[in-house]
């Protein structure tokens, strides 16, 4: 997945004119230590009016670092930042937003009970004059301020929707729309297609085409090569903190890049396919989940065995992460079944569950798979602090946890992983987001349990480390487990999975194996009803092949409309 | 290589050239928040005591000298192992990120329980003691764990059901001692005083403290144990830090619930029957509420964030205040109550930590 798709993405997407504006940002010989960790080492950096830059590098390189001393989060240790020719020095984000920057964080940074316009407009709120002065918040002036600046950049949104209910994609649109409101003429994107599936990855695209286009100075963070040639003008790579590599996108290359950011070419990991698959470790029949107000998982019945890697695809939104919550048992269902290497478990308790040999690598990794408060040695703790060597299962030490076992452990699983810290007592929440994510996928993989759910597993992870953790799920698979993958990406899915499901709408409306499974046809499928039928989406291809059988039958007539609601007897939470 | 969290997460400490810069990366100290709020309580203290046109420095001189008093230790230790009491009470469920606000209630269960026992079993002392407190832990603790199905059968947050069930205990005990188990023809609401056998074992000749007060702080020892070495206790405080982490991680944070209260209502109970079994021996109406324990202690749990380690210290800090609150009071004329009115803003300014805390964490993430 390194290279595939980026040359011809990049011949088709990138700017004929080769970007030629003065200097809008100049980082000069920035410096940055945390402890004994040297986060950035005299890097220089020069953005250009209305040119897209690319930075790029390995989990830890430093790139979140650059770019919180560029919007004033963090102050530089040494060095200097101009911004349209002047030396700044910000004493918080809000200076750095009056000198025209605009940051999207790599986490989202919204309140989830607000409303998209609240959201926008926070902090910068038009008023309405009333009997108590400009105290009230003009919601109708936001709404509109929310809509024209949307029309304008083409970024589709409903100022009125609470933000706790949008997809990745469109919390992302958010997060973007607040920068523009506040009239950011630079802006700085971390890592903003880390949880985007591919459609909203292109629409981003095109608004970030468009923004600096319009004059906007664009930074963009991100791990993914076929996007940094297929939006960018300009590219820094960053390694341990120092720059490594300089490029004008026309002139780069996928390789050269690779090579500048991890010093070696890196070898693409796929599914060979071998091997029978064994007996069944999840088996889930008719599963309906309802979210209180509509069903968002309708009647899904899918299988996995051991030696065999199912792989879900989907826009985000239509019921896969719903579908795991189910499966691990933090959502109750409303109707079907759920079976466990043969044992039902639809009512049994999270921990029943995984006692029966489930694993689970979640998507949300700060709300649901760490406690970034915590450290890592605690963090990777969780769910191994009942059994040995870090506790007991039986014994006289049963209910006791050994500090010592507990980092060696984690001192383990920092170096198999390479995992840049300071050490196992640092707190997960001051990891680079790559290196936390790598925490999370060792824990979980350390259970060695029959049954592994994987959740974007590659999520905000370097290309060497996908290829190392790609490596890692296939030695998983080929241990005799079984995997459920879960991806926005279906380059992910197509080097990995033995068989690809797609979900569309709460409901599974596509199936099919590693030979029939196309970027096309997976696409198409996720796309929604029209592409739902795999004979009309296997067309192109020069053998139709036949759906898998051991999946519903995708052709049988469908209930499920994109938001069907299946009759059910209530929650059983 | 292994650098303690504080060091790591705080910010910068290097020397910079802007004074706001560095403020901002002072504040976020951890330490910053509770040492601010107990200099801003003196502060407001001080202004109330100019405001009534006395001297702020003789009354918190006054303050100092009356609870480090020498010949005052034995009392002022038995305040400290009581505030330490009711501290646990309020720590055990705040390690989970839960709010026990019904200390008073269990409390005064704690304290009846040991009474009946205590006043109504004709057994030698080496197991009536024991059974009284052993009972008091009991019951309390039960009523302490009532909040817990409450909140995960019925949605009722813990903080609300503990507030609004200890009233109702109150009422019920303070019944109890006017009527039915009143003292006959005493003035005061009362019960009769305690059997010889069933008074708490005095340590040497001293007058305040007791074997009760060993039995306290080695509650709050048996705490810090388990907190910090055992699975529960890792729970605890995983589920504290970030519930849907516990939850995803397998903890059944509904059982975890329901043990924590039991804990904490039997640690406060445990301190009702250590009352009652000490000097005057016996269950005066409202006795076991009037010296402010229970708020004392959750101010002090507060203040220590839930840590076991930080809880004694802290509980000395509002020790002295309740203890020198009255020296205050004879030597400078400052009403003892100011003493309240300090606690009152150090956990106001905690609680508003807290809510500016949870508006953060409110943003969603990825
Ligand atoms: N607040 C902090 N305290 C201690 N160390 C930190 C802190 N913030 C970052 N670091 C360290 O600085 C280094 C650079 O981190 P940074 O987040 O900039 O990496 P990154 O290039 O953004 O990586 P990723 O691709 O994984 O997001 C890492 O080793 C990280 O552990
Ligand atoms: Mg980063």
């Amino acid at each position: 997945m390194v290279s595939r798709a980026s040359d011809d993405a990049a011949d088709a997407a990138r700017p004929p004119a080769p970007a030629e504006g003065e200097a809008a940002v100049e980082l000069i010989g920035i410096g940055k230590r945390f402890g004994s960790v040297v986060a950035n080492d005299g890097v220089d950096l020069v953005l250009r009016r209305g040119t897209v830059h690319a930075v790029m590098g390995e989990n830890g390189a430093g790139k979140s670092t650059l770019m919180s001393m560029l919007f004033g989060l963090l102050e530089p240790d040494s060095g200097e930042i101009r911004v349209e020719g002047r030396p700044v020095r910000f004493a918080g984000p809000l200076d750095a937003i009056a000198a025209g920057l605009g940051m999207v964080h790599q986490h989202f940074r919204l309140f989830d009970t607000m409303s998209v316009a609240d959201n926008v407009v926070y902090g910068a709120e038009p008023r309405r004059r009333g009997l108590f002065g400009k105290a009230f918040v003009d919601r109708r002036a936001a709404d509109a301020r929310v809509r024209e600046l949307a029309a304008r950049y083409g970024l589709d949104t409903d100022p009125a929707a609470v933000v706790g209910s949008l997809s990745a994609g469109a919390r992302q649109r958010v997060e973007i729309l607040k920068a523009l409101h506040r009239d950011a003429r630079i802006l700085i994107l971390d890592e903003p297609t880390a949880v985007l599936t591919p459609s909203e990855v292109d629409s981003l695209f095109a608004v970030i085409r468009r923004a600096a286009d319009a004059g906007t100075t664009v930074v963009l963070v991100t791990h993914k090569i076929h996007e940094v040639l297929a939006v960018s003008d300009e590219v820094t790579v960053l390694r341990d903190g120092r720059v490594t590599g300089r490029f004008a996108t026309r002139d780069a290359s996928a390789a050269e890049l690779v090579r500048a950011m991890t010093g070696r070419a890196i070898a693409e990991v796929k599914n060979p396919g071998t091997g029978t698959p064994g007996e069944t470790v999840l088996e889930v029949e008719g599963l309906s989940v309802s979210d209180g107000r509509r069903t968002v998982v309708s009647d899904v019945s899918l299988s996995v065995r051991r030696g065999e890697i199912v792989g879900i695809a989907g826009v985000s939104g239509n019921g896969q992460h719903e579908l795991v919550a189910a499966v691990l048992g933090t959502l109750g269902v409303a109707a079907g079944r759920v079976r466990l290497a043969g044992a039902d478990v639809t009512g049994a308790s999270v921990r029943d569950r995984r006692a029966r040999g489930l694993a689970v690598i979640p998507e949300d990794r700060r709300g649901e798979g760490s406690a970034v408060t915590m450290t890592v040695a605690e963090n990777a703790a969780l769910g191994h602090h009942r059994s040995a060597p870090i506790g007991a299962s039986t014994g006289i030490r049963r209910g006791w946890m050994s500090l010592k076992a507990e980092r060696s452990q984690a001192r383990e699983l920092i170096a198999d992983y390479d995992v840049r810290t300071s050490g196992e007592q640092q707190l997960i929440g001051s990891l680079s987001g790559g290196n936390a994510q790598k925490v999370v996928v060792a824990r979980e993989l350390a259970h060695q349990a029959p049954l592994l759910i994987a959740e974007q597993p590659t999520q905000g992870v370097d290309v060497g480390a996908i290829g190392a953790i790609h490596g890692r799920l296939l030695d998983y698979r080929a241990a005799g487990n079984g995997i459920l993958l879960v991806s926005h990406e279906i380059s992910e899915l197509l080097a990995l999975a033995d068989r690809v499901l797609v979900m569309y709408g709460g409901a599974i409306v596509a199936s099919f194996t590693a030979a029939e499974a196309t970027t096309e046809r997976i696409g198409a499928a996720m796309a929604g009803a029209a592409a739902a039928d795999p004979t009309e989406a296997s067309d192109a291809a020069p053998d139709p092949a036949a759906p898998d059988l051991t999946a519903p039958d995708p052709t049988a007539p469908r209930s499920t409309a994109p938001h069907p609601t299946a009759p059910h007897d209530g929650d059983r939470a | 290589m292994t650098a303690p969290p504080e060091t790591t997460s705080a910010a910068p400490a290097k020397a910079s050239s802007r004074g706001r810069r560095l403020a901002t990366a002072a504040l976020r100290h951890p330490a910053v928040v509770p040492i601010g709020a107990v200099v801003l309580a003196l502060l407001i203290g001080a202004v109330i005591i100019l405001a009534a046109g006395l001297d702020p420095i003789t009354a918190y001189t006054a303050v100092i000298q009356n609870s480090l008093d020498p010949g005052q230790l034995d009392y002022t230790f038995s305040v400290w192992a009581f505030i330490c009491g009711m501290a646990l009470a309020a720590a055990i469920p705040l390690r989970m990120g839960e709010f026990n606000l019904g200390g008073n209630g269990q409390l005064v269960l704690g304290g009846l329980t040991a009474t009946v026992i205590a006043s109504s079993l004709p057994l030698p002392s080496i197991v009536l003691i024991p059974l009284a407190v052993i009972g008091a832990a009991i019951v309390a603790g039960a009523f302490g764990a009532i909040s817990a199905p409450l909140a995960t059968r019925f949605g009722i947050p813990i903080i609300i059901s503990t507030l609004l069930l200890s009233p109702v205990a109150v009422a019920v005990v303070s019944y109890l001692v006017r009527f039915p188990l009143g003292e006959a023809g005493s003035a005061v609401a009362q019960t009769t005083r305690l059997p010889e056998g069933a008074r708490m074992w005095a340590l040497g000749d001293l007058s305040y403290s007791n074997a009760g007060l060993i039995i306290i702080v080695l509650l709050m020892v048996v705490f810090w144990v388990v907190d910090s070495r055992t699975a529960v206790g890792f729970e605890l405080r995983v589920v504290g830090a970030n519930r849907r982490f516990g939850a995803y991680g397998g903890v059944r944070v509904g059982r975890l619930a329901l043990g924590a209260m039991a804990a904490a209502g039997a640690a406060a109970g445990v301190v009702g029957a250590v009352i009652v079994m000490s000097s005057p021996f016996r269950l005066i109406d409202g006795a076991l509420i009037s010296p402010g324990y229970t708020f004392a202690g959750l101010a002090a749990a507060l203040l220590a964030g839930g840590r076991p380690a930080l809880i004694p210290v802290t509980a000395i800090l509002f020790t002295i205040l309740q203890v020198g609150g009255a020296g205050m009071e004879r030597s400078a004329d400052v009403p003892r109550q100011l003493s309240d009115v300090l606690q009152g803003v150090v956990i106001v300014v905690l609680a508003l930590r807290t809510v500016l805390d949870q508006r953060r964490t409110e943003r969603s993430s990825a």
